[in-house]
């Protein structure tokens, strides 16, 4: 019968007005994310070791750090990511020995201002000399104590064992 | 004196019936199609050069915009070529997990090209019910490697993570659902009598001509040729599996389509044997081959190919022994089922225009690289 198809496609349609709804009303209701989400950027500064794998693993070129050495340590002076040229790939966080960088579940990152795009998670001034020598000097100082104490230690341990010898 | 004079018709480039920016320059004559310009280039991107300055694995994210509808394909053919190329065994758990995710990427693209076509044809519920489910494929997605179209989870050697626990239940109550929801499709488009009227007949695409031209997919399949490389020349584990090649008899509008719907069904049939499967295997097997951290490989050159969703995806990768491929071209299934567009179109109406776009199934990531 011509017309059987049609009335078949319409009682499908008519049974789904009854039943669950799949679609939520975004804003006042948020779908649950799940865990591995790509959203926004989560940087931990002392985590970061600056050794720069999410800077070269990066396809885009999308991070930058830059570091000064203080005492023999790197700090890191600034830690970028322009975020209008990022793939959202994850290889940057895969790279991360240390668990430094990370997703969050925020994906609102809309700006209203083209320089406000770029997530800057770190942005300081480099150290002042004096400050610098200073660190190093308490640095050197630490070393050397500790080494002190270290032969002290030795010095201490090799007289135990001769005193256990005599006695 | 009066006298008729053709005239030409810009379809496109911000035509929704195209399916991206597409334009086609239609001669008309009345409505009737004498000639119609494919004009191609407005999403170019230069991925292939692109790839050039880039290291082996962060092309991978690259070519998950080529086919953006069925990303997971497009990133198993690149990994497949760069481990033919460096020798490279995948674990059978990896290949598994592969396996899955490619094939819930062809059902993605599926319900999508089914969905696209009813609305192109004017039956918008028709277009609701694929994309109910292509949305809970594409929810699994996301808890599987945390993006929805732009995946970037296969990995030379194996794949970025393992499946999360959370995955196994979603995707067990999806396929329990699935073979009902086309049913669905199949009452509501399939054997819809005003579907039919504009789709069988339309736009003959006879077998010869479609192996002249180096058409690929369900559009080479709905012509009559039993051609999938899944059978024909299997690569990673698809020999281990059984399912069958639907094919068409007359190559119209309407076996194309057709075409889709049946596969959807076998390719649910090759997710439930490769989950069984992938659950048979201890949880303690590796998931990834040992790689060494920076990738270089051999000089030389390898041409692999897979069946995507729109068709055969070949990747060519040229090395020469540095961190980056030194050539990277790729054989886009969608740009050559175009390239007969002009003698598909020819002494069909306008409204036929939309449908034969529509059953060819392009999209334009992947049309223009």
């Amino acid at each position: 019968m011509f017309g059987e198809g049609l009335i078949k496609g319409l009682t499908i349609t008519w049974k789904s007005l009854i039943g669950k709804k799949i679609t939520v009303l975004y804003p006042d209701e948020i779908y649950s994310l799940p865990d591995r989400f790509h959203g926004k950027f989560r940087f931990d500064k002392d985590a970061c070791i600056s050794c720069g794998m999410c800077v070269r693993a990066c396809p885009n070129k999308v991070i930058t750090l830059e570091t000064e050495k203080v005492a023999k340590k790197k700090r890191i002076l600034k830690y970028e990511m322009d975020i209008k040229y990022c793939l959202f790939c994850g290889l940057c966080v895969e790279s991360c020995p240390k668990d430094a960088l990370g997703y969050e579940k925020d994906f609102e990152m809309c700006q209203y201002k083209w320089e406000k795009l770029p997530m800057v998670f770190v942005d300081e001034e480099p150290l002042p000399a004096e400050e610098k020598e200073r660190l190093e000097e308490e640095a050197k100082k630490a070393a050397e104590a500790k080494k002190a104490a270290q032969e002290a230690a030795k010095a201490k341990a090799a007289e135990d064992a001769s005193q256990g010898k005599e006695g | 004196m009066l006298k008729t004079q053709e005239f030409t018709l810009n379809m496109g480039p911000q035509h929704p019936a195209t399916h991206g920016v597409f334009r086609l320059l239609l001669h008309l004559d009345g409505e009737t199609v004498v000639k119609a310009e494919p004009i191609m280039g407005y999403l170019h991107r230069g991925i292939e050069k692109l790839a050039e300055s880039r290291t082996y694995t962060q092309v991978i994210p690259y070519t998950d915009r080529l086919d953006y509808l069925a990303a997971m394909l497009n990133n198993l053919g690149y990994v497949q070529t760069v481990e033919k190329l460096m020798g490279i065994e995948v674990p059978e758990r990896a290949e598994y997990v592969r396996v899955i995710v490619s094939e819930m990427s062809r059902l993605a693209s599926h319900c999508l090209a089914t969905g696209a076509y009813a609305l192109d044809l004017g039956a918008f519920t028709g277009f609701m019910f694929p994309f109910r489910e292509r949305e809970k494929l594409m929810d699994m997605f996301e808890m599987i490697c945390g993006s929805r179209m732009t995946f970037n989870y296969m990995r030379i050697g194996g794949v970025a993570d393992d499946l999360p626990e959370e995955f196994y239940p979603a995707i067990k109550k999806f396929l329990k659902e699935f073979p009902a929801c086309v049913d669905e499709y199949d009452g509501l488009i399939t054997g819809n009598e005003i579907f039919q009227a504009r789709t069988k007949g339309v736009s003959v695409l006879s077998s010869k001509k479609a192996i002249q031209y180096g058409m690929s997919g369900p559009v080479l399949r709905a012509s009559g040729i039993n051609y999938d490389l899944r059978k024909k020349r299997p690569y990673g584990v698809y020999d281990k599996f059984d399912f069958e090649v639907p094919v068409g008899e007359n190559g119209d509008c309407f076996d194309r389509y057709n075409c889709r719907v049946l596969e959807m069904r076998q390719s649910h049939r090759i997710i439930e044997q490769a989950l069984e499967r992938l659950q048979e295997l201890p949880e303690e097997e590796p998931l990834n081959a040992k790689v060494p951290k920076v990738i270089k490989p051999p000089k030389g050159e390898v041409y692999h190919e897979i069946e995507g969703a729109k068709g055969v995806l070949g990747y060519n990768v040229i090395s020469d022994g540095t961190v980056n491929p030194y050539r990277v071209h790729v054989r886009r299934p969608s740009f050559i089922n175009l390239s007969l567009i002009d003698e598909m179109c020819r002494g069909w109406k306008v409204a036929d225009v939309v449908a034969i776009i529509g059953s060819l199934d392009i999209v334009l990531g992947e049309v223009d690289c």
